[in-house]
């Protein structure tokens, strides 16, 4: 199961993230433990990281250098304007897509189910 | 400027300050992490075939602040690349894409592809 729900993964952490994001700002670790919190623990840092990269790029957050006790200044990032409105088209894209993947689901076991 | 032919020779000086600064950062790593790193670094280098200097930098800074961070938390190294390290390494190259080699080639199929609609 792992492999496969770490390539479903793929085209849903952005929207993910950004959700987490869209609650308050936060910075790379936060954001990996609250990922945890939620339920998705085989996640690494690293992959949020790119991910953080990636969203930073696209322009959907900005990024303040907050200083830290100890090591270099951590990178916390905040939902902007641009990302809200990717959220939000994501969430209309993921029940769209939940919904269709649900009616497939029930169409193919009421099959299952006449053909017995 | 004279910069301009100079450096079409020997590359930009730029990125050649930003490597150099990248090297002194690195080296102040703890021993696994700068394991680490050198490896990933190899992978980008080999599988990367990213042709821009300026990219390449901005990607190896990009990695520095990570690992960085994550030995000043003291985050072990299978936190930080997983179990296939491969895959977070791919996962971190595709936000590099612009300036891969094979963007040129992925322009020339496209291309070829709008003459080939064109012609029919």
């Amino acid at each position: 199961m792992a492999k496969q729900i770490s390539e479903m993964l793929k085209g849903t952490l952005d929207g993910i993230v950004l959700a987490i994001l869209a609650d308050r700002p936060a910075y790379g670790y936060e954001i990996t433990s609250q990922l945890r919190d939620h339920g998705f623990s085989d996640i690494v840092e690293g992959t949020i990281y790119a991910l953080l990269v990636r969203i930073e790029q696209r322009g959907f957050v900005d990024v303040a250098k907050v200083p830290s006790e100890k090591g270099p200044p951590r990178k916390v990032y905040t939902l902007n304007a641009k990302g809200r409105e990717y959220l939000d088209e994501f969430w209309t894209t993921w029940s769209f897509l939940s919904e269709r993947i649900e009616e497939l689901r029930n169409t193919s076991s009421h099959l299952d189910g006449e053909g017995k | 400027m004279a910069a301009g032919w100079i450096e079409t020779v020997t590359g930009s000086f730029e990125d050649k300050k930003r490597w150099r600064q990248y090297k002194a950062r690195k080296q102040n790593l703890p021993q696994n992490y700068r394991t680490a790193i050198d490896g990933l670094e190899r992978y980008f280098m080999y599988a990367g075939a990213i042709v821009k200097g300026d990219i390449m930098m901005q990607m190896m800074e990009d990695l520095l602040d990570l690992i960085e961070q994550a030995a000043a938390d003291a985050t072990p190294i299978r936190d930080i690349v997983g179990d296939n390290p491969v895959e977070f390494a791919e996962a971190f190259l595709l936000n590099y894409e612009d300036g891969r080699w094979v963007n040129k080639e992925r322009k020339r199929l496209t291309d070829s592809i709008d003459k080939a609609v064109s012609e029919s």
